[in-house]
């Protein structure tokens, strides 16, 4: 019995002495400051080098993530969890709640999450009592922290980091600072939100289904995003359509479908384009300046006059564009044959094609805001990344050239073609060539016109259509002064023979035009689909031959009818069931330049490491870009000097629609092509855009403007991302 | 253009249809056609009468992992469709996504966890998920015997992934349940869903 007892004991004891031993050996690993984890690199930080009664310091955990990983913002949005601390400290400090700065938003399929990625520094505020009496030389500040970092999947992990710092009784005569620390804290700084000035004012006001928050900074804003602290007010994937007030922005936020009261405040941060972040607390209130008239308001009625100018001008600049010369040969074929009318009559169809174009713009824009409404993030030139529309655009082409070239007479039996009822006498034809010349005018956004775009779209319905009717008065004011002024129109040749011949020319440019689309076509659906457009033009050669041989006969407008079905369903099945990743080779091309792609991520991430950058928005499909490249940016002394100046080059090809680029363009006030950013390289600096139409002495001025590029402090604080 | 404007029509159409059918607590739950691991169709509609608990999982997510490698999720289970309700497990990881699985590889995965749900639906290509907007994994849903949804969100009120929390926690399925099926209302009907996103299929 007794020795049973004696062996228990003996064997309790030794478990007890095991139990200690381990329990020794785990402060035996003391945590240093920082931890490696998977996929980030956690480390505690303070620029206090010393702990002293009544101090008031920061401490901060610093994430350094892999590519493409990210931790979560307070609010984590549809998924994740924000980082947590626990804290060890010593008698008489006390750590406040960890801070989040401006967090970004990262979408997920149809989710929404808010985060961070690349790096991130939390501050985590730290009070010392002024009774702290130092035990000993030096207090270790400790923290477990746990965190969730996801790219696609997600990881929980934790650590413990710690540091140790001097204590002393009483305040030193000059304070110490961790230089490290210090830099880190410095180059965060800007990433804090602030709270909303006194002198603003944020409010808002909700329907069943959408909040609209006004805040009001004082001065005119384009874009802002809202972040909001609840989890279950707004359904965070929603676009935010943002409309400038005259001394703020409103959004409009969609509802949690599952809101169960209203709320009595909206709380969030409102994160403006340069990086300036409010955190508000909207109150219910009226919504200045009623967004549906608020394009009158907005920077005074002046600036609107001078943008419908700017759009006007451009409009008239279009004529001259090359995509547009085509059709600037129709009108002036259209011209000769209206020189034959009376003068009352030329200046009828001068207006009727004017009422043609601005039609068709008004199209345009109602359909751009219809879609904007949906949450579609289009910019203008949105129909050219369509092969199926570009495929159609060819074809009538095409069908228009044979009949120009002499194939057939258009119009004598066939009027439902768009391009046949361009050809057509009367008023009808003078219609449909204004709207002809508008489609394919589409993909050119001259100088001027992008940005009186750009203004239009973000702005009210009222003010898109101001600029957009202007933009297509400045198309027809050419022709319709030529209609208008007799003196102008004895200047026309005298009808005659040549005219035939001049119509026959003028199919030349209009199969120059088809070669560019077929081109264009390739580039986004592939050279197997390109075998459907080659069939439809095939079909519509046969057509032609029919209408050609048997004119206006019941028979031949049949077979014509079906054939030209045929020829459309042709590149519509290839584009459908043959189209092939033809986005490679537009990468591959980026890929062997010296252009990066363009990612949200990666101009982000050089912004935060200071390295200043060139990001050119440009497409296969935009004329105006594609010489800007050949014979501006890809000169060999232009590349040079952009390599001497050490500066990022990014492209962001927009020959597919991307969403990430569309927004990259609305950020930045613009909706279309070319576009060319400059980031001088400090953090919180305004992007710089540069002239629609580029110059080898544009570039070089602005290179010469850049602060002097230092690799070293570059070097210095890129995140070592493995 | 004309076809630009007929797929503006559709894009419009869908949008309002999507509204039309938003998912929102108090009202009836959108109806659902899923297949089964063992390939046999189910409808939501099919369960008209009964509770019905639809409850999204990934077995990589660590938050689901939480659940299951406790035992907790299989216990929830095994409680509730004792007490007659259906309990759907619905899958809408995309093929190549973590937790993408087939039928009968799930099947052998439910009957090694020793799980017990009425049965699991595969939705690889994420359309019920979207349906209910489905979230994170685990995001649970709470369907009473007349298709009105009464519970819409997490599982419980610990969103960690460490199981020690289990214990201390409020599950909002069970609380939904037992409430409504005393006749009371659900006290709490819609939480933030916690855990890692659905991994939907990529849109482009």
């Amino acid at each position: 019995m007794r020795t049973r007892l004696q062996f228990a004991l003996l064997i309790f004891v030794g478990v007890l002495f095991a139990v200690l031993q381990a329990d020794a050996a785990t402060p035996a690993s003391a945590p240093g400051p920082s931890a490696d984890s998977q996929h980030l690199t956690l480390e505690l930080v303070s620029p206090a080098e010393a702990i002293y009664p009544g101090e008031s310091f920061h401490a901060g955990l610093y994430f350094r993530l892999e590519s493409g990983w990210h931790v979560y913002w307070t609010n984590a949005g549809d998924s994740g969890e924000p980082p947590s601390a626990q804290w060890t400290l010593p008698a008489g400090v006390t750590a406040s709640p960890i801070q989040f700065p401006t967090p970004r938003r990262l979408p997920l399929g149809p989710l929404m999450d808010f985060g961070y990625e690349h790096e991130v520094l939390f501050p985590v505020p730290m009070q010392v009592a002024e009774n702290f009496r130092p035990a000993g030389s030096t207090a270790v500040i400790a923290a477990k922290v746990s965190w969730l970092v996801c790219r696609e999947v997600c990881l929980p992990g934790k650590a413990e980091v710690a540091l140790t710092r001097k204590v002393l009784a009483a305040p030193p005569s000059s304070a110490e600072e961790d230089a490290s620390a210090k830099v880190l804290f410095t180059r965060f700084a800007g990433t804090m939100p602030q709270p909303l000035p006194a002198t603003d004012k944020a409010t808002f006001s909700s329907t069943s289904k959408e909040f609209t928050l006004a805040v009001q900074t004082g001065s005119r804003e384009s874009s802002a995003e809202f972040f909001p602290f609840d989890q279950t007010i707004i359904a965070n994937a929603a676009p935010q359509p943002a409309k400038p007030l005259s001394s703020g922005i409103a959004l409009t936020l969609t509802k949690d479908d599952n809101i169960q009261s209203s709320p009595k405040e909206l709380h969030g941060l409102v994160v403006f384009p340069n990086g300036k972040t409010y955190e508000i607390h909207a109150v219910p209130g009226r919504i200045p300046d009623a967004p549906a008239a608020a394009g009158l308001t907005e920077g005074g009625p002046g600036t609107l006059i001078k943008i419908a100018g700017f759009a006007f001008l451009g409009g008239i600049i279009l004529n001259l564009m090359p995509c547009v010369f085509p059709v600037l040969f129709i009108k002036g074929l259209a011209l000769v044959n209206s020189s034959q009318h009376e003068r009352r009559q030329m200046r009828l169809h001068g207006w009727v094609y004017t009422l043609g174009i601005v039609a068709s713009f008004w199209a345009v824009v109602a359909l751009l805001l219809i879609l904007r409404g949906a949450g579609q993030q289009l910019g203008w030139g949105f129909q050219f990344q369509s092969p199926t529309f570009i495929a159609v655009m060819a074809l009538l082409l095409f069908f228009l050239g044979l009949s120009l070239a002499g194939q057939f007479e258009i119009g004598l039996s066939l009027t439902s073609a768009g391009g046949s009822l361009a050809n057509k006498g009367g008023y009808a034809g003078s219609f449909f060539t204004g709207v002809l010349a508008m489609v394919v005018a589409t993909p050119c956004t001259a100088p001027f016109m992008g940005a009186a775009i750009g203004y239009a779209l973000s702005h009210s319905a009222l003010v898109s259509f101001v600029v957009f009717t202007a933009l297509a008065l400045g198309l027809a004011a050419p022709y319709l002064l030529l209609a208008y002024n007799p003196r102008w129109t004895k200047l026309l040749p005298r009808p005659g023979a040549w005219m035939e011949i001049l119509k026959q020319a003028v199919s030349v440019p209009i199969f120059g035009t088809i070669i560019w689309l077929v081109w264009l076509f390739t580039q986004l659906a592939g050279t197997n689909a390109l075998l459907g457009l080659l069939a439809g033009f095939l079909l519509l050669a046969i057509t032609g031959w029919v209408l050609g041989r048997w004119p206006a006969k019941p028979f031949s407008t049949i077979c014509a009818a079906l054939l030209v079905i045929l020829s459309v369903a042709a590149p519509v099945y290839a584009v459908r069931n043959l189209s092939s990743a033809a986005m490679d080779h537009v990468s591959d091309s980026t890929a062997k330049s010296s252009w990066q792609p363009f990612s949200p991520a990666l101009v982000e991430q050089y912004r935060m490491q200071g390295r200043p950058m060139l990001v050119d928005f440009t497409a296969s499909w935009c004329l105006s870009c594609q010489v800007n490249e050949r014979v501006v940016l890809d000169r060999p002394d232009v590349q040079q000097r952009l390599k001497d100046s050490g500066i990022v080059l990014i492209r962001a090809d927009w020959t597919r629609h991307d969403e990430s680029i569309a927004q990259a363009l609305a950020a930045l006030g613009r909706s279309g092509i070319p576009t060319y950013v400059l980031y001088d390289g400090s953090v919180n600096a305004q992007p710089r855009l540069l002239p629609e139409v580029l110059t080898p002495g544009i570039v070089f001025s602005a290179l010469d403007s850049l602060p002097k590029v230092r690799q070293q402090s570059a070097q210095l604080v890129r995140p070592s991302v493995r | 253009m004309r076809r630009l404007s007929v797929l503006t029509v559709a894009v419009i159409f869908s949008t309002f249809t999507l509204i039309a059918y938003a998912v929102r607590v108090g009202s009836t739950a959108p109806n659902f056609t899923g297949t089964d691991i063992h390939g046999k169709t189910h409808k939501l509609s099919d369960y008209r009468g009964k509770y019905v608990v639809l409850e999204w999982t990934n077995n990589g997510c660590p938050y689901t992992q939480k659940h299951y490698e406790s035992g907790n999720m299989q216990a929830l289970q095994r409680e509730w469709t004792a007490k007659d309700v259906v309990w759907l497990t619905i899958l809408s990881s995309a093929p190549g996504k973590q937790g993408y699985m087939t039928g009968p590889a799930e099947s052998a995965y439910l009957s090694r966890e020793h799980a017990d749900p009425t049965t699991a639906l595969l939705d690889p290509a994420g359309g019920i998920g979207r349906q209910y907007e489905a979230k994170t994994t685990p995001h649970m849903f709470v369907i009473d015997p007349s298709g009105k949804l009464i519970y819409e969100g997490a599982i419980d009120d610990h969103p960690t992934t460490d199981p020690a929390d289990i214990r201390i926690s409020k599950n909002y399925v069970s609380e939904a349940l037992t409430e409504a099926m005393s006749g009371q209302p659900v006290a709490i009907p819609y939480t933030r869903p916690y855990g890692c996103s659905v991994k939907y299929p990529d849109i482009d």
